[in-house]
C-alpha cells in the first residue's frame, strides 16, 4: 500500500479525536455540555485517560484493518449471543432483564473506577490471550495459563517480598523477570513432554493447573501475616510495585506491556521463521514435518513463549493490582482468553481488540448484578455461546447455502 | 506409625475408597467410550454439574430421589446431544465445544440457582434428598470376614453399584455387541468403517450420548449421593481428571476401574492424612501428580512400543 503511513496517520488523528469525547463522558460522568468538558480538562489524569481511550480505539481500528470482512462476523456472532443471553434473562426475571442490560452494556463507562477496571482487566486478559493465539495457532491445546499465572505471581511476589535494598527500577525489573522466567519453566513441562514423548499436552496442562494452585497455596501460608483475618501476604515495598499512572485507580504502566506483547507476538508470528513454522503446523502438521520443519522445536518454543506470556500476566496481577500475593490470583482467566483468541482468530494484531471487547462484558457483569439483581452468570453463558455460535463451521455454511439459493431463485 | 498405618488401611479406607471412586468412574467411563468413538468429549465437567443441579432440585422440588435422578439424567443427555450436533452437525471444533460446554454448565446452574432462590440468596434451599443406600445386612452372616466386609462394602449408595455394574456393561457393549465393534471401528480409522458401511455420524452420535448418560450419572451421585445438596461447582474438577483416568488404565473398561480405584485411594488417603500433621497441600497434589506421571509413562511406552 503505497499510503501506509497517511492512513496510519489518519486513524490516529481520528482515534485521539473520538477519543476525547470518551474520556470526558468517563471523567465527568456523561457529555452535558461545556461545562463537563471543563470539568473534565480540570482533572489531573485527563491527559492520561486520553491516550488509553484513544489507544483503545486503535486497537479496534487495527482489528477491523486486519479482520476485514470478516469484523461483521465477529459483530454477529457477539450480538447473537448476547440477543440469546437476553432471551433467557427475559424467561429468568421479565421485570429486570431492561435495567439488567442497560447495567451491564453501559456500566464500564459510567464511572472512571470502572473504566479503570476495564482497563485493568483488559491488560491481563490480552497478555493470557495472546499466550493462548500463540499455542493454538499451532494447534496445540495448551491450557496451562492458569498455572503459569499462580506461580509467575508467586515468583515476582517472593522477589518484591524477601530482595531487598535495591533502587526501583532493578527491583521491579526483577520482580517482573522472575514472574515471566517461571512462567516458561512452568510451561516448558507440558512442552517437553509433548514434543519428545507424545503425552497430550490438554490433559498434561489441566494437571500441572491445580498443582500450580497448590503449590501457590503452601507457600503463601507460611508467609501470609499471621495476624490478619485473611489469607493473604503482606503488601510489598514500593520498590516493585507498578507505577500507577490515574491516581485512586490500579490503571499501571503495564497498559504499554500489553502494546508491546501484541506487537512482539505478531512480528514473532509472520517476520521470523520460527512463526512460519508455528503457522505451517497449526495449517498441516504431517506436511509441516515432511517440509523439514522440526515439529518438536516449534512444539517447546511456542508453549515456553505461551507460559512466559502467563507468567508475564501474573506478575502484572501481583505487582500492578492487588500490590501483594492474594489468595487466589485468577479464576479462569484462561477460557475468557480462550473466547478472545478464538473470537481475534489467534491473530496477535486483533487480540488486544477482542480482549477489551470481552473484559467490557467482563466488568459490566458485576455491575449489572448489583444494579439490576441479576446474575453474573448470565455473562459466562454469553461467553459459551460465543464460542459455539462462531466456531460452528456449519452454520455458515447453512446460512450461505440459504442465501446462495435465494440468490439463484432470484436470478 | 503403627496406628496411623491400621487407621488408614482399614475397612472404613476401603468404604471410603468405594464412595469417593463412583464419581470418577462413572466419568471415566464415559470418557472412555468418547474416545473408542475417537470424538472425546471434554465437555464432562458441564455434564456432571447440569446433572447433579437438575438431579437435586427436581428431586428436592417433588421429594422424589428416582423423578429427580430421571430428571439429571435426561439434562445430561440433553447436553451432551447439544455437543453432538455442533460437531458432529455443524462441523464445530469438538475440543472448543466441550469447552464451551464446561462454561456453560457451570453457569447455567449457579444462575438458576441465583435465579430460583431469590435474588441475594445466592442459592436454593431445597429439603436434602438422596438415592438410598443399598443396605446388605446378610453380609455380616459371612464367616471371618463378615464384618469386615460388610463395613467396607455393606452400605453403599445405588450408584456406586451401578457405576461398578456399568464397568462390566461398558465391557460388554464395546467387545461382545456388533455396536461396540462399529464404535471401535469408526474410532480407529474412520474412512475404513465408512467404506465397509458403517454410519460413522450416528455411531459417534450413539457414543456421545452414551457418554453424557455416564457423566450424568455421575453428576447425579455427586448431589444426590456423595453430598445430598448442590453447591456450585461441585464436581471439582472431576470431569477433567475422568479425561485421564482411562489413559491411565490403557484404555480399557477394566483398566479403567483398576485407574480410578488407585485415583480414589490416593484421594481418600488425603482425608485421613488431614488429621495428622502434614500440610494440607501435599496429599491434595498426590492424584495430579500420579495423573501427570502415568500420562508420562504411558506416552513412553506407546513411543517405545511404536
Amino acid at each position: 500500500m503505497r499510503y501506509k503511513w497517511l492512513i496510519g496517520a489518519l486513524g490516529v488523528a481520528l482515534a485521539l479525536m473520538a477519543a476525547l469525547p470518551l474520556s470526558v463522558h468517563v471523567l465527568a460522568r456523561g457529555i452535558r455540555g461545556v461545562e463537563s468538558f471543563a470539568q473534565a480538562a480540570e482533572s489531573a489524569s485527563f491527559g492520561v485517560v486520553w491516550a488509553i481511550n484513544a489507544l483503545v480505539l486503535l486497537a479496534f481500528g487495527l482489528f477491523i484493518a486486519q479482520t476485514g470482512r470478516e469484523t461483521w462476523r465477529v459483530l454477529g456472532t457477539v450480538a447473537l449471543a448476547l440477543l440469546i443471553g437476553g432471551l433467557i434473562l427475559l424467561i429468568l426475571s421479565p421485570q429486570r432483564a431492561a435495567d439488567a442490560y442497560v447495567a451491564l452494556l453501559s456500566g464500564p463507562l459510567s464511572r472512571l473506577n470502572r473504566w479503570a477496571t476495564w482497563i485493568d482487566d483488559a491488560i491481563s486478559l490480552t497478555l493470557v490471550a495472546l499466550a493462548i493465539a500463540l499455542v493454538f495457532k499451532a494447534k496445540l491445546f495448551s491450557l496451562g495459563a492458569e498455572g503459569q499465572i499462580f506461580l509467575g505471581a508467586l515468583a515476582s511476589g517472593l522477589v518484591a517480598l524477601f530482595v531487598e535494598g535495591l533502587p526501583t527500577a532493578l527491583h521491579l525489573s526483577l520482580a517482573v523477570g522472575a514472574g515471566a522466567l517461571v512462567g516458561l519453566l512452568w510451561g516448558l513441562i507440558p512442552a517437553l513432554l509433548r514434543a519428545y514423548l507424545g503425552a497430550n499436552e490438554l490433559v498434561a496442562t489441566l494437571m500441572l493447573n491445580p498443582i500450580a494452585a497448590l503449590i501457590y497455596g503452601f507457600v503463601l501460608e507460611r508467609i501470609r501475616l499471621p495476624q490478619s483475618g485473611i489469607i493473604a501476604s503482606a503488601f510489598f515495598p514500593e520498590t516493585a510495585l507498578l507505577p500507577r499512572l490515574i491516581p485512586a485507580t490500579r490503571v499501571t504502566s503495564a497498559v504499554l506491556w500489553a502494546l508491546i506483547a501484541a506487537l512482539a507476538v505478531w512480528w514473532l508470528m509472520t517476520r521470523t521463521p520460527f512463526g512460519y513454522a508455528l503457522r505451517a503446523m497449526g495449517a498441516n502438521a504431517d506436511f509441516a514435518r515432511y517440509g523439514g520443519i522440526r515439529l518438536e522445536r516449534v512444539i517447546v518454543g511456542a508453549m515456553a513463549l505461551s507460559g512466559l506470556l502467563s507468567g508475564l500476566a501474573g506478575s502484572y496481577l501481583a505487582l500492578g493490582i492487588y500490590q501483594r500475593l492474594p489468595l487466589a490470583v485468577s479464576s479462569g482467566l484462561t477460557f475468557e482468553a480462550i473466547v478472545a483468541a478464538l473470537l481475534a482468530r489467534n491473530n496477535p494484531l486483533a487480540v488486544p481488540a477482542m480482549a477489551l471487547l470481552y473484559s467490557y462484558l467482563r466488568v459490566g457483569a458485576p455491575i449489572m448484578q448489583n444494579d439490576a439483581a441479576v446474575s453474573l452468570e448470565i455473562v459466562r453463558i454469553i461467553q459459551a455461546l460465543i464460542i459455539l455460535l462462531f466456531t460452528a463451521e456449519g452454520l455458515l455454511s447453512l446460512w450461505e447455502r440459504r442465501r446462495a439459493v435465494a440468490a439463484w431463485k432470484a436470478s | 506409625m503403627e496406628g496411623i498405618l491400621s487407621g488408614i488401611f482399614s475397612a472404613t479406607y476401603l468404604a471410603a475408597i468405594l464412595r469417593i471412586s463412583t464419581p470418577l468412574l462413572l466419568p471415566s467411563l464415559a470418557a472412555l467410550i468418547s474416545v473408542k468413538a475417537g470424538v472425546i468429549n471434554i465437555g464432562l465437567e458441564g455434564i456432571m454439574l447440569i446433572a447433579a443441579f437438575t438431579g437435586a432440585t427436581v428431586g428436592g422440588l417433588l421429594q422424589n430421589a428416582f423423578v429427580g435422578a430421571l430428571a439429571g439424567l435426561a439434562a445430561a443427555v440433553l447436553t451432551a446431544l447439544v455437543l453432538a450436533v455442533f460437531h458432529l452437525n455443524l462441523r464445530g471444533d469438538l475440543i472448543l465445544g466441550g469447552i464451551a460446554i464446561n462454561i456453560l454448565g457451570s453457569a447455567v446452574t449457579v444462575a438458576l440457582g441465583y435465579q430460583l432462590g431469590g435474588a441475594r440468596a445466592g442459592g436454593l434451599s431445597l429439603p436434602p434428598i438422596s438415592l438410598p443406600d443399598l443396605n446388605l445386612p446378610f453380609l455380616r452372616e459371612l464367616p471371618l470376614i463378615g464384618e469386615t466386609l460388610h463395613t467396607a462394602i455393606g452400605r453403599q449408595n445405588l450408584l456406586t453399584w451401578i457405576g461398578l455394574l456399568s464397568v462390566f456393561g461398558v465391557a460388554f457393549l464395546l467387545y461382545r455387541l456388533p455396536f461396540g465393534a462399529h464404535l471401535r471401528a469408526v474410532g480407529e480409522n474412520e474412512q475404513a468403517a465408512a467404506s465397509v458401511g458403517i454410519g460413522v455420524r450416528r455411531t459417534r452420535y450413539a457414543a456421545l450420548l452414551l457418554s453424557g448418560l455416564l457423566a450424568g450419572l455421575g453428576g447425579v451421585y455427586m448431589s444426590m449421593g456423595y453430598l445430598n445438596s448442590f453447591s456450585r461447582d461441585m464436581t471439582a474438577g472431576r470431569g477433567y481428571i475422568a479425561l485421564v483416568i482411562p489413559a491411565l488404565g490403557g484404555y480399557t473398561p477394566l483398566g479403567t476401574l483398576a485407574a480410578a480405584l488407585l485415583f480414589s485411594a490416593f484421594a481418600a488417603l488425603e482425608t485421613r492424612l488431614g488429621s495428622f500433621d502434614v500440610p494440607s497441600q501435599l496429599p491434595q497434589m498426590i492424584p495430579y501428580l500420579a495423573t501427570l506421571i502415568a500420562l508420562t509413562l504411558y506416552a513412553w511406552r506407546r513411543r517405545a512400543a511404536a
